[in-house]
């Protein structure tokens, strides 16, 4: 994992042109949907493949002009039943059920469908201020 | 991920060295639960200053180890979150919920 966040890290920062605080959340974004692949579509098998591709999106891609970056993470793995794509309420305090969440918070798009293979998972994130929110 | 506890008084310190997921937060929450439940620690501080990335299962550890004490009355105290400790904390609605200082020397005051 720490492999791939470097990675992934790298790729965000210099080639795509993120700040270091939305590398941080893209790169954390990346880690629990990896995470959530190993526990749910592999049931913890931690020797099993994902494949993530990085895309960088060039000023025509967003509505701003900005640019941004295409995640897209494919597992072999079994389909993920769509409550648990779905996340939890954040007011009840217990362990687990928080990826998902932290996943959305970091992305300006998320996308989850089945693949011929297994699962695909693709991650949008445009630089500047997330769309609609006028910060 | 490099774990390992002291003592200092009553309290007993957690250091974590390292990122904290998937592959290693078992342990840190082995080491957590071991002492609240087998050491009957009356305060558990967890020195997170060498921790540079949590994910959301180091998180779920941290809330496991908050509630058992709560169980047994003990206290759960953090220490030196980094941005990024800091920043999933607060997007997981979190960080209010747990017991945070700066550094050692305040966790140590708000423990005893």
């Amino acid at each position: 994992m720490g492999v791939v966040r470097s990675a992934v890290e790298r790729f965000v920062a210099d080639a795509a042109g993120f700040g270091a605080d939305e590398t941080r959340s893209i790169v954390l974004a990346v880690d629990e949907a990896l995470t959530n692949i190993i526990r749910h579509a592999y049931d913890n098998r931690t020797d099993q493949p994902i494949a993530v591709t990085l895309r960088r999106l060039d000023s025509t891609a967003s509505s701003n002009g900005s640019g941004g970056v295409e995640l897209i993470i494919e597992d072999h793995g079994m389909p993920v039943p769509p409550e648990q794509l779905r996340g939890r309420p954040l007011e009840e305090v217990r362990p687990g059920g928080l990826g998902v969440h932290l996943i959305s918070q970091a992305m300006d798009s998320v996308r989850y469908e089945p693949s011929a293979a297994g699962n695909r998972m693709t991650l949008i994130k445009f630089r500047g201020p997330r769309p609609g929110t006028g910060a | 991920m490099r774990i390992s506890t002291r003592q200092s008084g009553e309290a007993t310190i957690v250091d974590v060295v390292g990122d904290i997921d998937l592959y290693n937060s078992p342990e840190m929450r082995k080491t957590l639960l071991a002492a609240l439940k087998e050491k009957h620690a009356p305060c558990v501080i967890l020195n997170l200053k060498e921790v540079k990335y949590i994910d959301s299962s180091g998180v779920a550890s941290l809330v496991e180890g908050l509630k058992v004490s709560r169980t047994l009355n003990s206290k759960f105290i953090l220490y030196g979150l980094s941005a990024a400790a800091r920043e999933v904390l607060e997007l997981s609605r979190l960080i209010k919920v747990f017991e945070v200082y700066a550094n050692e020397e305040e966790a140590l005051a708000a423990g005893s």
